[in-house]
């Protein structure tokens, strides 16, 4: 039986990475180096997860250690599906908003629901982690059972077609999902934050703490700083710059 | 002393930097040249230069500069600096290390150099070192969250949590309010010190702070499944449960799940009753979902599983769902269990089944086809073989539907099966040819037909979907892309082929893959900083730690050492294969010098035609206009005749064999691999290691068995005993294993009688016999002949006995005769 789970949250499954990869470039044309897939697990952490194979015996229990429950690190079981997902990192719009990279399923273990999955847990992960206003994705036109899905399974609309999406000439369709409904109550966290806030301060006025002024200095020079360290880049000769993506499918 | 730079000069210098900064290289090279003209002994301006050649593919150029660069300035830590960086291009971590720290002893306050010091310590795991260069930049620039994080990530990795937690702890006692919940990079550091709580142990301490901390993290998932997994492990069942519950109702289709649940609720493995009930629970929560109704399979027996089972397999054979099988073989274990499904789908197809009463025809049709999918797949399994009943089922439902890509290639592994590679992958193409833009069956084609040794044909399936104008071709592509499943199989058939050449060229291909995957966490140990995602990249450097623990590397590996030993072997396979018997000695030696040239022969032909279409590349290339950027280096072996004309094939064994002893220690075969390389090259005690460790897993393993007697003999042989320290260690430690007075004829006789029933076992004894006695080889032809009589004889292991037979010297055709008679679809007994 399959598994769904996540990817390089916690816990965290990076290790499947190889196999990953390996099911993308079985399945689909569109293909990615490893480095590519690393970035989306280390940038966005939460977004993408993985289709696995139960072993015969089930997975080894962490025992007193994590994963009591069932450990899948070091396993290696096979992958079936993935999906690969990320927050669009300049939108063109301005609204925050995730993309679904890449989602493919083994011809093997199809109809048992596993894209569904696979998609509903990203989308909530987009919706709770970083407040997207909704996710977009693209499909080949051909591909009616993956349209089915998105549209009438999941709910995407057709936003446009790009036509001569796909390096081999076919067009595709640009399609989205409002993700605002579930969105988490900040509010209401940060309200619980500033009752905290108040508690401790008042702590802390009772047994006085002499470590506050390296508070403020670095309170400030943060957001400053930070400017800075971007353009910063003498004799580094490798940078985010240099972490591109090869897809063959995209003219870019 | 460098001279000084005038003004003007000065400012192209400025210039120079501000080029590479922007990768301006030919720019670059230009302004630098004007600098030099004037000041041809200026030792920054010539660093600049080699930086920038580096950047443009002339690392071997830049790196004569860069010394020159040095000799005129031994002072200037900018020379230093890109001293350090062309080191780190050539990837020589350690000269780049040496390289900063003279820098930095020159410019201690440089940042930049700082930087790259601190970023490949930590590439090479130089923890002390890292923790000083992070200390260093922590006090440079307080300010930083991120010299915070990173300091703490130092101590963490080098093992001292409570030093790790306290550098976090420091920096939030400095915030007086909490940040808003949208600052990601306080909320992961909080979930990663809550990691760092709880893998010092302290888990009451762990949940506690995450009880504080929690409510705020916006990454929920990970919340929950902390929660639950320390409330489990703490025992406290009910708020586990609760925990578990909820992750369940996010997502019911992890099994991990229900096995919290089961284990929080305190329920017992043997209560089938209340699992089946628990599991039931969730079917109705989740009535489309696969998890809760496939796993009470597992525990169920008898009548409840019979039923259970009935209700699952006609749901699926209904929806057609294809996995079906590969989701239910795995009960096959239990003999019972595999008797009962396949007495249900036989009734099934005869007639007998509630789904085929009601229904429309053609879904009525559709429940047929998949039943007898489900037998043809059934009767192909190992556990319940029976190929012709097999084949007969995929044709009944490849006429029902004939365009159903699944049917036509389960046809294809049963003829895979019937040992006939050359039907299978016709049939698995004709399964290609059913959906044509289906890169699935697409691979799966040309897998098939590299397991035909058909390479080229493999590879034209393949280009298909591969961008094809790169460098190399489809092939190019297939490498740039890392595409490890086919190199590993392109090069496996190679070396069943014998065409070493190209066998360690596509090992190799997946090697450096590894080797590209390991370095590119490097980009990471900068960038997951500013990102703040930490616990992911804290992850990704213990899982660079154990990269080629991987299945992927374990099973490229142990083929390309086995390549180097064959090589080792038979030096003439050097010059490709010479299609003689496995055995040189057999041959006589005119026949052999025969051979050998037409091999050497046809390989310079290949060469030749290799170089041409360099040739014509290049004159290509240099047509098109070269833009700025990096130069491509082209391949100047592509068919592996350099790596197969190695002086010590063996040597270059071990940085294959080297990552696979020591992160899988516990698989047998690694161990016996290691043995055949440390034997030949004569290293007593690792070889001797290495039956040590093979011993402690499983003492009865047929390899291992003719190995000790291997050793035994070789021990005995030895012109003169092996120097002492290591002689005593060696014998002492191999007289557990195999003791000095025991006879080894009788010893290898107990071992044929106590494993008579195993094949493989036969086989190693057998050979046994053979070693210690050349005489007894008609005894021993006869015996591995009758053991075709065996019920439980697979046609891989009738293969093996041909191979032994060779090794022998023996003639084959009585045996390939009979094996042929027992396997009459097989191809495996045509070709002898």
């Amino acid at each position: 039986m399959v598994d769904i789970v996540p990817l390089s949250s916690f816990p965290s499954y990076i290790d499947l990475l190889p196999s990953i990869q390996t099911c993308n470039i079985t399945n689909l044309p569109e293909n990615y180096f490893l480095k590519y897939y690393l970035y989306h697990a280390l940038t966005w952490p939460q977004l993408s997860f993985v289709a696995v194979v139960r072993p015969k015996n089930g997975y080894k229990s962490g025992g007193s250690g994590p994963g009591m429950a069932g450990d899948i690190s070091g396993e290696y079981p096979k992958v079936v599906g993935y999906v690969l997902a990320k927050m669009e990192e300049e939108p063109a719009d301005g609204l925050q908003h995730g993309h679904i990279t890449s989602l493919s399923v083994m011809r093997t273990h199809r109809r048992l629901g596993i894209a569904e999955r696979l998609m509903r847990m990203s989308q909530r992960a987009m919706a709770e982690s970083h407040r997207a206003n909704y996710v977009s994705l693209h499909v080949r036109m051909s591909n009616t059972a993956a349209l089915r899905l998105y549209r009438d399974t999941l709910g995407f609309e057709v936003e446009k077609v790009e036509s001569k999406y796909y390096a081999d000439g076919e067009d595709a369709y640009a399609m989205r999902l409002d993700l605002q409904k579930q969105w988490l109550d900040w509010k209401a966290i940060e309200k619980r934050d500033r009752e905290n806030d108040k508690a401790n301060a008042k702590d802390d006025d009772e047994n006085a703490d002499e470590g506050d002024e390296v508070g403020e200095l670095g309170k400030k020079e943060d957001g400053k700083e930070g400017e800075k360290l971007v353009k910063v880049k003498v004799g580094r000769g490798l940078g985010v710059g240099d972490l591109v993506e090869r897809n063959e499918s995209q003219q870019s | 002393m460098p001279q000084p730079l005038s003004s003007k000069d000065h400012a192209l210098f400025r210039q120079v930097v501000r080029n590479f900064e922007q990768k301006q290289y030919k720019k670059g090279i230009k302004t630098a040249d004007q600098v030099l003209r004037k000041n041809p002994n200026h030792g920054d301006t010539q660093a600049m230069k080699a930086l920038i050649m580096s950047h443009l593919g002339q690392l071997e150029e830049a790196f004569v500069l860069a010394k020159e660069a040095l000799r005129n300035d031994m002072k200037s830590h900018i020379c230093w600096h890109v001293y350090g960086l062309l080191y780190r291009q050539e990837k020589n971590y350690e000269e780049a290390i040496k390289a900063y720290r003279f820098a930095l002893r020159l410019e201690p306050e440089s940042q930049p150099i700082q930087r790259d010091l601190a970023l490949l310590q930590m590439q090479m795991r130089d923890f002390q070192g890292y923790i000083q260069s992070r200390s260093a930049m922590l006090q440079a620039r307080p300010g930083f969250r991120q010299n915070w994080t990173a300091l703490a990530i130092a101590h963490h990795l080098s093992g001292d949590l409570e030093e790790a937690e306290k550098v976090l702890t420091t920096y939030e006692d400095t915030l007086k309010t909490t940040p808003p919940v949208s600052d990601m990079e306080h909320s992961e550091a909080c979930l990663y010190k809550n990691t760092i709580i709880a893998e010092s142990g302290n888990l009451e301490r762990a949940l506690e702070h995450l009880e504080k901390v929690g409510y705020r993290c916006t990454d929920v998932l990970a919340v929950m499944e902390m929660k639950a997994d320390y409330l489990l492990r703490l025992g406290r069942k009910s708020e586990a449960e609760e925990a578990y519950t909820a992750l369940l109702d996010r997502n019911p289709e992890n099994s991990v799940y229900y096995n919290g649940l089961i284990q929080a609720k305190g329920i017992s493995e043997d209560d089938h009753k209340a699992l089946k009930s628990l599991y039931d629970e969730w079917v109705e929560k989740n009535p489309r979902g696969d998890a809760a109704r496939r796993i009470p399979l597992d525990f169920l027996e008898g009548e409840d599983f019979k039923q259970a089972v009935d209700a699952y397999l006609q749901r699926m054979l209904k929806k057609g769902v294809p996995s079906l099988f590969a989701n239910i073989k795995i009960l096959y274990t239990n003999p019972a269990k595999r008797d009962v499904v396949q007495d249900l789908v036989e009734g099934y197809v005869s007639g007998k089944s509630a789904s085929q009463q009601n229904g429309s025809a053609e879904s009525k049709d559709e429940f047929l086809a998949s039943s007898y999918y489900f037998l043809a797949q059934h009767y192909n399994y190992h556990l319940s073989r029976d190929l012709t009943k097999a084949m007969d089922n995929v044709d009944k439902a490849i006429e029902m539907s004939p365009k159903a890509v699944e049917y036509q290639m389960t046809k294809a592994r049963i003829w895979k099966h019937h040992g006939n590679t050359v039907k299978a992958a016709e049939e698995m193409e004709k399964a290609r040819l059913l959906d044509e833009k289906d890169r699935y069956i697409n691979s799966k084609a040309a897998k098939y037909q590299l397991r035909n040794n058909q390479n080229d044909k493999a590879l034209d399936n393949m280009s298909k979907f591969t961008r094809n104008e790169t460098t190399g071709g489809a092939m190019g592509d297939l490498h740039e892309m890392q595409c490890t499943w086919y190199l590993t199989e392109d090069g496996e058939a190679y070396l069943r082929q014998k065409k070493l050449a190209l066998a360690l060229k596509r090992f190799h291909g997946v090697y450096n893959i590894f080797d590209t995957w390991q370095e590119d966490q490097f980009d990471f140990h900068s960038f997951s900083l500013r990102k703040g995602m930490i616990r992911a990249y804290v992850d990704m450097v213990r899982w660079e730690d154990r990269l080629r623990e991987h299945p992927f590397y374990t099973r490229m590996a142990v083929s390309a050492v086995k390549a180097y030993v064959l090589l080792h072997d038979e030096p003439d396979l050097a010059h490709g294969p010479t299609g003689l018997g496995a055995n040189g000695e057999v041959q006589d030696e005119a026949e052999r010098k025969k051979a050998l040239k037409k091999a050497k022969k046809e390989q310079q032909r290949l060469e030749k035609i290799e170089a041409d279409k360099r040739e014509a590349r290049k004159a290509a290339a240099a047509n098109a206009k070269s833009s700025d950027g990096e130069v491509k280096k082209e391949d100047t072996d592509p068919l592996g005749n350099t790596l197969v004309q190695t002086k010590d094939p063996l040597n270059d064994a071990m940085k294959f064999l080297t990552p696979l002893l020591s992160l899988n220690p516990q698989k047998i075969e690694a161990q016996c691999l290691g043995f055949d390389v440390y034997v030949r090259r004569n290293k007593h005690l690792l070889a001797l290691k290495c039956l040590s460790a093979a011993y402690a897993i499983d003492p009865s393993n047929p390899t291992l068995h003719l190995q000790l007697l291997q050793f035994r003999k070789n021990l005995d042989g030895l012109s003169e005993p092996l120097p002492a320290p290591i002689g005593d260690v060696v014998n002492a430690e191999f007289e557990k294993m195999l003791p000095k007075t025991q006879k080894l004829d009788e010893w290898n006789e107990s071992f044929l009688a106590a494993n008579k029933e195993s094949i493989a076992h036969v086989h190693a004894a057998l050979s046994g016999r053979h070693l210690l006695n050349p005489d007894s080889k008609a005894q021993c032809e006869a015996d591995l002949l009758a053991t075709l009589d065996s019920a439980k004889i697979t046609i891989e292991e009738a293969a093996a006995a041909i191979d032994l037979l060779n090794k022998w010297g023996s003639e084959i055709s009585a045996y390939v005769q009979k094996a042929n008679k027992k396997w009459p679809e097989s191809f495996v007994f045509q070709q002898n």
